[in-house]
């Protein structure tokens, strides 16, 4: 299924609304994880406006498709997405990392908000995916369990046992996402500690594996439907995406990883997405 | 006859839960037969997930099942259980979830060895807000803590030993949570125990009252988290000191927290039983228990110490 002009662009608008949003949040907070919040704040809105089955008026809906931000830094994206369709007040956005806030640096259980479980030591997202989709077929409900992972935090082992488990229990309704930005906070990924060849990695362990342009909104979502090609088994879907995409200066660095912009970053970057928006409009 | 090992009472429970709650999956990381869980997996191969020698994800998932509204039952050995998978527990008492942690080879093993003893389980579990720990001293009091648990939401860790404990309660007797169990009054001394640590209180007191003319209060302490600190105070402010006994490193464990707690509200001179800062040795477990200071003469010179003080 291709996009139509139309909804790619909406879409398109959408995901830049969401970024401007980041980065509001992440500079009035002073605090906060802008590069990699960018780099997946696409797959977030299109996995809850395009991919999983919700109930917009109820995030608890029993019938629900479950997500697990396993890359708990990435709150901000989360919480933006979650705000763009309507499971959070906007307002409530801007008071991220602020004392009394329910929106924490990184996010905590809230199923009103449907945050489902909390996240943030990292590596620990896979193993709760498995639980969630042993949980599903048990009870013969045809429910999907999506988890996005950093690339950084599969150095974690507790996601390579879970990758064991997955496949051992033939988990086909559970779908993993890498954010392949290639940069964690000390460096490159394949400087710090190497994870390639990846794709080879999670096939040896019994995945159905594919690697997608994640900046491609049209690649992302066929990458959805050509998943379900592997049959009984776990899938993974490796996508290739920029760390701090869409903001020149936050772009391919570690420096934003966890670092707010300055006044003047942050108009900046402001002025940047918008530039990105009058061009698509 | 001999006693029934708390593994067996603990895996027979499984399996009579398993059949008036669907909702009871059980975990286990490749121990099912040393920890009995192999007799719910047999009765319910579909709730039943051997996990592998994999105590992180194990734990991991079951914040998963957690979630999707199961009761999931985390076991193994309980030093691999708590330690391996700490920040994962950490994380089903963070989000409150309705996850049973109960895990078998609490305290000294036996001839395992230092590796495998759990002498610092009770403190990784209890510095977790939102869990209750539990430790039984009996078979009678192990099941009256698993009806509590699974009646009661949310995350609960039970220390087992690997073999089994000599009967000290009746079949009367109620388990109420927080609350010490007394089991002998007395009024110059008050011992105050876990575990095992009940039962070698239990026996010492009685021994010792032959020789010292001195009368010693018991109390087994089956909740080492909630404690019902009003409670304790009224049981043991009459007497002179408090002597703790425990299976477990002195350094932040039971009596650390009783120590606090009496200090807190009631100071009285205190004495304290375990393992001396150390991990243990192989051996016979009745041997280790006596070189490693938990016997009868150590509690008798821990007394008499504290009626010097007074």
């Amino acid at each position: 299924m291709e996009l139509s002009k139309t909804v790619e662009k909406k879409l398109l608008i959408d995901i830049l609304a969401i970024k401007k949003d980041i980065i509001k949040m992440i500079y009035q907070a002073q605090s906060g994880h802008p590069g990699g919040s960018l780099s997946c704040a696409n797959i977030i809105y299109l996995l809850y406006n395009n991919i999983m089955k919700i109930n917009r008026e109820n995030p608890q809906w029993s019938e629900r498709d479950i997500f697990i931000l396993s890359k708990g830094h990435a709150a901000p994206a989360l919480y933006a997405v979650l705000s763009k369709i309507g499971f959070i007040k906007r307002d409530e956005l801007f008071t991220l990392r602020d004392f009394g806030s329910n929106l924490q640096g990184h996010p905590v259980k809230n199923p009103k908000f449907g945050i489902e479980v909390s996240t943030g030591s990292l590596g620990m997202g896979l193993s709760i995916g498995v639980g969630c989709a042993l949980a599903a077929k048990l009870d013969n409900e045809p429910k999907n369990i999506y988890v996005l992972l950093g690339d950084g935090e599969l150095d974690e082992g507790a996601i390579w046992e879970a990758a064991l488990a997955g496949s051992h229990y033939k988990l086909d309704n559970l779908i993993a996402i890498v954010d392949r930005n290639g940069i964690q906070i000390d460096g490159s990924t394949e400087e710090i500690m190497g994870l390639e060849p990846l794709a080879d990695k999670w096939k040896a362990f019994g995945w159905g594996v594919i690697d997608i342009n994640g900046s491609n909104l049209n690649e992302m979502i066929k990458g959805f439907e050509r998943v379900k090609q592997f049959i009984g088994k776990p899938k993974v879907i490796i996508s290739y995406l920029i760390k701090g995409a869409d903001v020149s200066f936050m772009q391919h660095t570690r420096k934003y990883h966890g670092r707010a912009p300055n006044k003047t970053e942050y108009e900046k970057a402001l002025k940047e997405l918008e530039e990105i928006e009058r061009s698509i409009v | 006859m001999p006693e029934t090992d708390l593994r067996d009472t603990f895996g027979n429970f499984l399996v009579d839960m398993g059949k008036v709650n669907n909702n009871i999956v059980v975990l286990d990381a490749d121990l099912s037969s040393s920890t009995r869980t192999f007799k719910f997996a047999k009765e319910f191969p579909d709730r039943f997930f051997n996990m592998g020698v994999a105590e992180q994800n194990m734990v991991g998932t079951a914040l998963g099942l957690a979630i999707s509204g199961k009761i999931p039952v985390v076991s193994g050995f309980s030093i691999f259980t708590t330690g391996r998978a700490w920040e994962f527990i950490r994380f089903a008492c963070h989000d409150n979830l309705n996850i049973k942690i109960i895990t078998t080879h609490g305290g000294i093993v036996g001839k395992d060895g230092s590796t495998h003893n759990a002498l610092e389980d009770l403190s990784l579990m209890s510095t977790l807000p939102n869990l209750t720990v539990l430790i039984p001293s009996d078979n009678i009091e192990l099941i009256k803590i698993l009806e509590y648990t699974f009646n009661k939401d949310g995350p609960i860790y039970i220390r087992l030993p690997r073999g089994a404990f000599p009967t000290i309660h009746d079949e009367n007797y109620q388990f109420s949570i927080g609350k010490p169990d007394i089991l002998k009054e007395g009024d110059d001394i008050c011992l105050i125990g876990t575990g095992y640590g009940s039962i070698l209180a239990l026996e010492s007191a009685l021994e010792i009252q032959k020789t010292l003319k001195i009368s010693i209060k018991v109390i087994n302490l089956p909740s080492i988290k909630p404690i019902k600190k009003n409670k304790l105070i009224n049981e043991i402010k009459n007497t002179k000191g408090v002597v703790v006994i425990e299976e477990h490193n002195i350094y932040c464990g039971v009596g650390s927290i009783l120590a606090r707690i009496i200090s807190e509200n009631n100071p009285l001179p205190m004495k304290f039983i375990g393992i001396d800062n150390s991990f243990g040795e192989s051996g016979i477990r009745e041997l280790l228990l006596n070189a490693y200071s938990l016997n009868v003469k150590n509690i008798k010179e821990k007394i008499i110490e504290l009626i010097k003080i007074n």
